[in-house]
């Protein structure tokens, strides 16, 4: 348990070399959750893990890497559908058009291709409606957040609890995919749903994660997902040798758009907000927790900055892909392609909803007893005092992220004050707390 | 007997730094463990009362009193006062400059959101003596 009362999840999605890390502080303090401490030298993963990648992206030495391997054995692409994320068609430049992409995936043997980038078109339009919905019921709570992001519900589940009811409850498009492309290939091929696999190509690490523990809002599934730049290579040479002219791409620039910050919302005729970066996305969402931003109707939030363009995973520079993405945008336009009626019939239907909750859902912390309170309170009071003794250099030295966690962690007996440099330099570890 | 008091100083017209106190009040309390609509009722009127002493009120402090059975937020600053509290009660109405509004404060939502959020409010101000506030909320426990 940890100060917020919440089992902390068993470490998986980190692993640390130790023969690289040196012990310096920079993962330790990138970490939003605090989950990182610096033990004789070594950063060690012990709080609970968000899988927002922050810290492998900070450690110059790369010691941090994703602890799920990303191989994909191109002899196995028979057995699977394959459903790209838009981030894959910003990957080739801007003269390889998303056809192309698919039709390159089709020729590595995936028996069948779906193009996520059209079910995300028709997402937007879902998302619309139930936005006028919940704008006419009392007391629905706004603004609604997307649900696309897996690291930001993670973020919201542990940090900010009571703004899950803000998650928008329709599944993902990766999530419709899942379902549809199942459906469609089983239909197409006159096989049972349940007997194919999926394949994701994902720029993402914690998509990757998520599909791989079978966690999806969907329900638990047999499919795999593997980073892009896992195929990135044999893909590329065989985009080369396309002589096919089969049209695999349906989506306009409104599905392509998703793989960036501001493609989500960028067709929604509504008070829109896309915040993009970790740290921009924790100061809104402590915004809203404050009841701030009520006017607006719906926030994308991305983790990484520029979108999920910006994932782990993607090879080609996260710039360079935006210009590609807004390039593409261009050629293939924003009007409307879908017929609106046609969404609204699904949309009635219930197709679009998840009658999942968030998984994150499940480590909602419990109401605690009155007594359990009271020791939460006397535990904070002792933070304070010790806290009042640092010198809140908040250099790390002492193995916890800042001043406070320290203390935390010298209440929580994790640690003691002859830890602190500071106190030791003044020779004031005798005092007594 | 109040178990956990913690002080956070505001400072007139810092717009820069308004708000930080509510942030912190709200992880302090999350670390805590109380029940997360609380915390965020909380971090509300906090938020509100914060920003009604930054933008009217001059400098001032604000206190957190924790115990188990209640929470309770005060403020005091040393600003001009609330001229007509029930009239400053009501949704939309409000003192604030065009300043303010250009920097989407002043919908007039302040006092009326925290009387909202909060199991009780009192309000003491006489014409030049600050305003000061007394903000309670209930601890349910299970």
């Amino acid at each position: 348990m940890d100060g917020t009362g919440q089992d902390t999840e068993p470490v998986r999605y980190v692993q640390i070399d130790e023969s690289l890390c040196n012990g310096c502080v920079l993962c330790m303090k990138a970490c939003p959750t605090k989950a990182i401490r610096i033990k004789e030298d070594l950063a060690q993963v012990q709080g609970f893990c968000i899988n927002c990648g922050e810290c492998a992206r900070v450690c110059p030495r790369g010691a941090l890497a994703a602890a799920r391997s990303n191989d994909f054995d191109l002899s196995e692409t028979g057995e699977y559908i394959v459903s790209p994320c838009t981030t894959l068609y910003a990957q080739f430049g801007e003269d390889v058009l998303p056809n192309d992409i698919l039709l390159g995936l089709k020729k590595l043997g995936f028996w069948y291709v779906h193009d996520q980038a059209y079910t995300s078109e028709i997402s937007s339009f879902a998302t619309e409606l139930y936005i006028r919905e919940s704008r006419e019921k009392k007391n629905a709570p706004f603004p609604l957040i997307s649900p696309l992001c897996p690291v930001v519900i993670k973020l919201i589940a542990y940090r900010f609890p009571s703004l899950l009811k803000h998650v928008l409850p329709l599944a993902t498009p990766r999530e419709l995919v899942t379902r549809e492309a199942k459906k469609r290939g089983a239909e197409k091929y006159g096989r049972k749903p349940e007997e194919i696999k999926l394949l994701h190509i994902t720029p993402c690490q914690a998509i990757a994660d998520s599909v791989m523990e079978g966690a999806s809002r969907e329900g638990p599934c047999q499919d795999k997902a593997i980073g892009i730049n896992a195929i990135y290579e044999p893909l590329q040479r065989i985009i080369q040798e396309i002589d096919d002219d089969t049209v695999l791409h349906h989506s306009g620039g409104i599905g392509l758009g998703w793989g960036m910050s501001g493609g989500e919302v960028a067709a929604l005729d509504r008070n829109c907000l896309a915040v993009s970066g970790l740290h921009e996305t924790i100061r809104y969402l402590e915004m809203i927790e404050m009841g701030l931003l009520q006017d607006l109707d719906y926030v994308e939030f991305r983790v990484c900055g520029v979108g999920c363009l910006g994932g782990p995973f993607a090879v080609t520079d996260k710039y360079r892909a935006k210009h590609i993405l807004q390039k593409l945008i261009l050629i293939f336009g924003v009007e409307k392609r879908i017929k609106y009626k046609y969404v609204i019939d699904l949309y009635n239907k219930g197709w679009f909803f998840t009658d999942k909750e968030p998984r994150s859902r499940e480590i909602k912390p419990p109401q605690l007893s009155s007594s359990e309170i009271s020791k939460g309170i006397e535990r904070q009071r002792s933070v304070e005092e010790i806290f009042r003794l640092l010198s809140r250099k908040e250099c790390g030295a002492c193995g916890a992220p800042d001043c406070r966690t320290f203390a935390e962690d010298v209440v929580d007996g994790d640690t003691t004050l002859e830890n602190c440099v500071f106190l030791k330099k003044k020779g004031a570890i005798s005092i007594q707390v | 007997m109040t178990d956990l008091i913690k002080i956070f100083s505001i400072k007139a017209r810092d717009f820069v730094k308004a708000g930080e106190g509510s942030i912190q009040i709200q992880s302090l309390l999350k670390s805590i463990g109380f029940d997360t609509d609380l915390i965020r009722r909380i971090s509300i009127c906090a938020y509100e009362a914060e920003m009604n002493a930054v933008m009217h009120g001059g400098d001032g402090e604000l206190r957190l009193m924790v115990d188990p059975k209640e929470i309770v937020l005060e403020i005091n600053d040393n600003g001009p006062g609330i001229e007509d509290i029930d009239l400053a009660l009501q949704d939309g109405y409000s003192t604030a400059t065009p300043e303010h509004r250009e920097m989407g404060f002043g919908a007039g939502m302040g006092l009326p959101n925290i009387n909202k959020n909060a199991d009780s409010l009192e309000i003491h101000s006489d014409n030049g003596q600050g305003a000061h506030l007394k903000i309670r909320f209930e601890v349910q426990n299970s």
